[in-house]
């Protein structure tokens, strides 16, 4: 593996990306903002428009750095440059996850502060926002070895529709998990064993995602 | 000594619908061939080989030494590749192109690589987005030129531009390559391109090398014999005569083997040679095309 082209792959997406994720950070700023306001409504619309901001930076990076690198045609002018398909395959899954890790982290940490901090908030939340962020973790995966298998825009949609419902139907079942649900609303921070357990599943499944994408991606024969 | 730069040796690859067969082919190291075909003859398919990017199912391909696809990050560090389906990042200017490739490639020359923003009358600053058709051609070719590749690679860079950019591109590519020695590959279905530049010529129909060799070579073996037969007088038999038409009475010969003992056999048989024209590297193409096709169907 050529490390340092895959380096300046990476280097690239970033630039070309820089505003995305800037932007991504101002709007989610505000959206913190907003749930600090105080006002209860003010807190679930910041919390909705926080979400959306998440799942929709991972969505368009996807998009941007792989889907409309083949339907723009800077595909072959990347494959032009002295890397192979398993490198340039390296290069887009660790881009991906490390530019949607920067609003990503910033984000969650910034909910984090947020139930720790704010008056009125119980600790006990803590476990099932740090589950439900993991889950838009584990959805832009699924996002990104979509796109990166398929190029295609049609079933990178289907793959960010089919997250978003991911994410909805686990934070439901989460929700309803006894012993996540009944620690939810204490003062202090708990995580129970089910808690423990799901957030190891989701990052297996991450690391699943990924893993299988490369390997596959690995031994693709035709590039363009 | 492998004085080789590309060298296929019985390649082939199979799509539903198309299939590359038996593909043989030597560049050698130092010159330039135009490699000619119809749209959809193969010419991409084998240039994509070529550059590791497509699998071949069968047959060995070396480029530059490197067998191909297994050392195509090697063997590409060494090419300069542009083609015509090929867009640069629009967002981005030319000048961060070049640090992009200047950051990859050890042998970029950043004085060429101004010499050429000059002579390609580019400006560094623009953004890609606001360039013209031309002129992205134009900033592809620099980038791959500045590279100092030992091998370019030029996949139909002149279709889809006017004629007066094609011109412009083709003139001042023209003018880099005679600055020094370079091994080209440079694919197009316009023979009138490939003709300038090009010391050697290889032709590719439906997914076939039909003929491959020296350009004076070709311009010099197809003749075109204008006779004119005495009545029921019957049609000369001649070797290497791959196109019969005109007239009964007066037959054009298509040969692409001519040798001036052929208008003596003529006149031995009765027949009188009117002219022998030159083919244009177009006519070649089209009777060498023509006339294989012919013979697949008989």
């Amino acid at each position: 593996m050529n490390y340092s082209m895959v380096k300046c792959l990476m280097l690239k997406d970033w630039y070309l990306q820089r505003w995305t994720i800037a932007a991504s950070l101002a709007a989610g700023a505000v959206t913190l903002a907003i749930i600090l306001s105080g006002n209860k409504a003010a807190f679930y619309i910041g919390l909705l428009l926080l979400i959306t901001v998440v799942i929709s930076v991972g969505a368009h990076l996807a998009i941007s750095t792989m889907v409309l690198e083949r339907k723009e045609q800077t595909l072959s002018f990347v494959m032009s440059l002295p890397i192979s398909y398993r490198e340039y395959t390296a290069a887009k899954i660790l881009v991906n996850l490390v530019l949607f890790l920067i609003p990503w982290l910033a984000l969650v940490l910034g909910s984090f502060a947020i139930i720790l901090l704010a008056p009125g908030l119980p600790h006990g939340l803590l476990p099932y926002v740090a589950i439900m962020a993991t889950e838009i973790l584990v959805s832009t995966s699924f996002i990104v070895s979509v796109a990166l298998i398929s190029e295609s825009q049609g079933w990178t949609v289907a793959a960010i529709i089919a997250g978003n419902l991911a994410l909805n139907v686990v934070g439901y079942f989460v929700a309803h998990i006894g012993s996540i649900a009944r620690t939810m609303g204490e003062a202090t921070v708990q995580w129970s064993p089910a808690g423990i357990f799901v957030l190891v599943a989701e990052f297996a499944a991450i690391a699943l995602l990924l893993g299988f994408t490369f390997f596959l991606q690995s031994r693709k024969k035709d590039f363009l | 000594m492998n004085d080789l730069s590309v060298h296929f040796e019985g390649v082939s690859k199979k799509y539903p619908h198309f299939t590359l067969e038996n593909i043989g082919l030597e560049l050698p190291t130092g010159s330039i061939m135009g490699f000619i075909g119809a749209n959809g003859a193969g010419k991409s398919t084998t240039i994509r080989i070529l550059m590791g990017l497509v699998h071949q199912d069968q047959g060995t391909v070396h480029v530059l030494g490197h067998p191909m696809p297994e050392e195509q990050a090697a063997a590409k560090l060494e090419i300069g590749y542009v083609s015509e389906d090929m867009r640069l990042y629009g967002a981005a200017t030319l000048e961060w192109h070049m640090r992009f490739i200047r950051s990859i490639y050890p042998r970029w020359d950043q004085p060429y690589a101004e010499s050429l923003l000059q002579r390609f009358d580019l400006k560094a600053e623009q953004k890609i987005k606001g360039l013209s058709h031309g002129q992205r051609v134009k900033a592809a070719l620099l980038l791959a030129l500045a590279r100092r590749p030992r091998l370019l690679v030029l996949d139909e860079p002149t279709t889809g531009l006017d004629p007066v950019a094609r011109h412009e591109v083709l003139g001042e590519l023209m003018a880099v390559l005679a600055d020094e020695d370079r091994t080209i590959l440079f694919s197009s279905h316009n023979t009138l391109d490939v003709e300038q530049i090009s010391d050697q010529i290889t032709f590719i129909d439906r997914g076939r090398i039909i003929d491959s060799d020296d350009k004076e070579i070709f311009l010099d073996r197809w003749r075109r014999l204008r006779l004119v037969l005495p009545p029921d007088a019957a049609l000369p038999k001649l070797s290497g005569i791959v196109q019969v038409g005109g007239s009964d009475r007066l037959p054009v010969l298509t040969t692409n083997s001519f040798k001036s003992d052929m208008v003596s056999a003529c006149h031995n048989m009765g027949a009188t040679v009117q002219a022998i024209d030159n083919m244009t590297l177009e006519e070649i193409f089209v009777a060498n095309v023509q006339s294989r096709r012919e013979r697949q169907t008989v």
